[in-house]
């Protein structure tokens, strides 16, 4: 059966390439790993690469012209076989989600510099502190990397951390919690939302999560049964609007807030992974938008942790290998983790500012290993349909933060996945999301 | 009021108040009759209670254990004394396959109120076949209860519950402690199974210990109370049924926990008690749970070698320290 090699996701919200150079015509006989052709964003030029072994049945596209992402460049199949002439109709998003998938596969692993390797385990290890230093440290919203250690091999234990706290320098951090009042705007410029998929009745917007980009809903879309228009957009410092600075948590909000005003979405359902999940929460909490139902994927601001080495290694992560190793840590599976998205993440930040603005609004947000912010309030005040879907093998937040929930949320605890359950598990959370912005009629 | 009596003498108490009470209490072993036992515990007893119930056996385990169990199933309240632990050996199949198996194989209608007396632990250099530690055998069989007690008031207080319970009871004394001395209340005195017992309180590192660790484990206390250290010592008494709550509560306090055991380092009873305190204590922890255990050999002949083959107060000593991250002593007065 003729199988597509799809043209890759490749930019920031970026929706078609131009094929640069095709290395491949129709009779050749291609194999796993092979580099089919070239694309070229506006900023970088990627390979295609082959998936599966087969003749090449059909090319879409020739050299110089631009090809939709995501959609079939190039047809294998066997030799002799004819292809389907309506293919692209009938290739729906769930083949792309597999073939993404297959991707991470046949990414070879490239070697780690050995210097940045030691130094991601050194990150990404417990040590250093003894496990009361750490739960006291968390309580009281300190980050232990400002704490000079006294136990064994320079160790922050309970002593360290208490005499810390006396010597006035760590009073407990605020907790900022957003309640719909006035808030000061980003700086740089306005958060563009773009539809991803049109429809009728109230708008479903996506925000995504530190590090994102709205772009990277789109595999989602596929597992959605909904007739509604889906808008998303990109929070600060990411994606399009990676020239756009937010440094705290309301300013954050009070961005995402100013878009949906600017476009006239008073009536929605918000739908959030991680940072975009609190910050979905803080909206729907605010009261002054008519939020409908709030899904909210692996949600920061449900408790005090965070993983503060992979915050810190995602930014200063500077080569393919180097920013795999971190994203790894995304995912339960390293295998459901596409290399495109390894690729398109450093090709989004050249040129730009997103590095440094996403360093500033992590230090907004962030201290270290803590989370700044809660939104427990907001969900309490939000009394509508609130689902909440976490991984409990979540290596960013941990999946136990999302215990003790007001009553009305429903909690769903997906085994086997980690911070990422839209690409893990995206049937179901598919699923979930459509049952939770029916439910709201 | 109280009594300042030796171990020997409230175990020898406990027997002969609780034959007084229950007729079907009696009690067999070697030389236990007409010489009263080994370690003086018997004393006295043939005399009261006659040759029926203080019963003299050849040198046969293995038979002593048997017929132990067969009469406790029977209905009868017997002790067996093995001399020495390492020839409770001889008897493991009565006591894992058959007194710890009974009670669940008969649907809980069967019932082993069975108690085996023995004592362990090094002393004296008597060598390997006769110093051993073995409670860890027993503490991994579910089905047996193993008590382990430390001073006079608990092996008196202790012995009483075993002999009034109806699970087989491993009880377990130690070579090091019949001579010692305690103050044993002069009324009525049972101590129930599971109630762990703080010999002394402290705020900075708990020290578990059982049997001859204990009055080791306060010596080390005593030392360190002189550095500014103040441990906390708890005494699970009893192994099977443990304390849980107890230690958990203590660790809670202390942050730092020392387990000090003379049986061998490796499967023993304190790597359970570890696990249980990493498990369910962990975020309460401010270092490393620190084990010390004997050494992974036979127990050598040569009293030296005997002495450096299990912990003494000193290593209990510098073991809290570390778990309070201070300096060894022969750094410290530097």
């Amino acid at each position: 059966m003729a199988r597509p090699i799809l043209m890759p996701q490749v930019g920031q919200d970026l929706t078609e390439g131009k094929v640069t150079a095709l290395n491949v015509k129709v009779g050749d006989t291609v194999g796993k790993g092979d580099i089919v052709a070239e694309v070229e964003s506006e900023k970088a030029v990627f390979e295609v690469e082959a998936f599966e072994t087969g003749t090449v049945l059909e090319i879409r596209c020739a050299v110089g012209g631009m090809a939709t992402v995501l959609e079939p460049l190039i047809m294998v199949g066997e030799e002799g076989e004819t292809v389907p002439s309506v293919p692209a109709a009938g290739f729906s998003g769930e083949d792309a989600q597999a073939i993404v998938g297959k991707a991470a596969e046949s990414v070879a692993v490239l070697p780690v510099e050995a210097g940045h390797q030691a130094e991601a385990l050194l990150r990404t290890g417990t040590g250093g502190s003894s496990p009361l230093a750490r739960r006291i440290a968390a309580a009281a919203g300190l980050d232990l990397a400002a704490i000079q250690g006294s136990g064994p091999r320079g160790a922050v234990v309970k002593r360290d951390v208490e005499a810390y706290q006396r010597s006035g320098k760590g009073g407990p951090t605020s907790v900022v919690a957003f309640s719909g009042g006035p808030a000061r705007p980003a700086a740089g410029g306005t958060l563009p939302l773009r539809t991803l998929q049109s429809g009728t009745g109230d708008p479903v917007v996506f925000i995504h999560g530190f590090g994102g980009e709205l772009s990277a809903w789109r595999p989602l879309l596929a597992h959605l049964g909904l007739a509604n228009p889906v808008l998303a957009l990109d929070l600060p410092g990411h994606g399009s609007a990676a020239g756009v600075t937010a440094s705290d948590f309301e300013a954050l909000v009070a961005a995402v807030h100013g878009a949906l005003a600017a476009d006239k979405v008073e009536r929605l359902h918000l739908v959030g992974h991680s940072l975009g999940a609190a910050v979905a929460a803080s909206i729907a909490g605010g009261g002054d938008l008519d939020v409908r139902s709030l899904s909210l994927l692996s949600p920061a601001g449900l408790g005090p942790k965070i993983n503060g080495d992979y915050v810190a290694g995602f930014l200063s992560a500077s080569s393919e290998a180097a920013l795999r190793v971190w994203l790894e840590l995304l995912v339960h599976d390293p295998a459901t983790l596409p290399g495109v998205l390894v690729r398109a993440t450093l090709a989004g930040r050249d040129g730009t500012a997103m590095v440094d603005n996403q360093a500033r609004l992590a230090s907004g947000v962030f201290a270290g290993s803590t989370q700044l912010f809660s939104v427990r309030d907001a969900l309490k005040r939000f009394g509508g349909p609130t689902r909440v879907i976490v991984g409990t093998e979540d290596r960013i937040i941990p999946a136990a933060q999302a215990e003790g929930l007001p009553a009305h949320v429903a909690l769903h605890r997906l085994p086997q996945v980690g911070h990422l359950p839209q690409l893990e598990a995206a049937a179901l959370v598919g699923r979930l999301v459509t049952e939770t912005v029916r439910s709201a009629g | 009021m109280a009594r300042e009596i030796m171990y020997r003498d409230a175990l020898r108490e406990a027997i002969d108040e609780e034959m007084e009470r229950d007729a079907t209490v009696f009690i067999l072993g070697e030389g236990i009759a007409e010489r009263g036992g080994s370690y003086k515990v018997t004393e006295g007893l043939l005399a009261k209670y006659g040759a029926k119930r203080v019963r003299d056996t050849p040198i046969a385990e293995a038979g002593m254990i048997g017929v132990g169990v067969g009469a406790a199933i029977a209905g009868a309240r017997p002790i067996v004394e093995i001399l020495y632990i390492d020839f409770a050996m001889l008897g493991m199949d009565m006591l894992v396959n058959q007194a710890a198996k009974f009670r669940l194989m008969t649907g809980g209608d069967g019932r082993v109120p069975f108690v085996m007396r023995t004592q362990g632990g090094t002393g004296g250099g008597v060598a390997a076949q006769h110093s051993q530690s073995l409670e860890a055998l027993f503490y991994h069989i579910p089905g047996l209860k193993v008590v382990m007690p430390s001073t006079p008031a608990d092996a008196k207080g202790l012995l009483k519950y075993a002999l009034r319970q109806s699970d087989p009871v491993m009880f377990l004394e130690h070579k090091h402690l019949y001579m010692t001395k305690g103050l044993v209340p002069d009324d009525e005195h049972v101590v129930e199974f599971g109630k762990a017992d703080i010999k002394r309180p402290g705020s900075d590192v708990t020290l578990i210990a059982w049997s001859n660790m204990v009055p080791r484990a306060l010596e080390a206390a005593a030392k360190l109370a002189e550095q500014g250290i103040e441990a906390e010592v708890l005494d699970p008494r009893t192994l099977v049924p443990l304390d849980k709550q107890a230690i958990l509560a203590s660790v809670a306090r202390t942050n730092r926990v020392v387990i000090a055991q003379e049986a061998v380092r490796r499967g023993g009873v304190a790597s359970d008690i570890a696990s249980i305190i990493q498990e369910e204590a962990f975020f309460e922890l401010d270092a490393p749970i620190e084990i010390v255990a004997g050494l992974n050999i036979p127990i050598p002949f040569n009293l030296e070698l005997e002495k450096a083959s299990v912990p003494q107060v000193d290593d209990i000593v510098a073991a809290a320290r570390r778990a309070l991250h201070a300096k060894p002593l022969a750094l410290a007065a530097e």
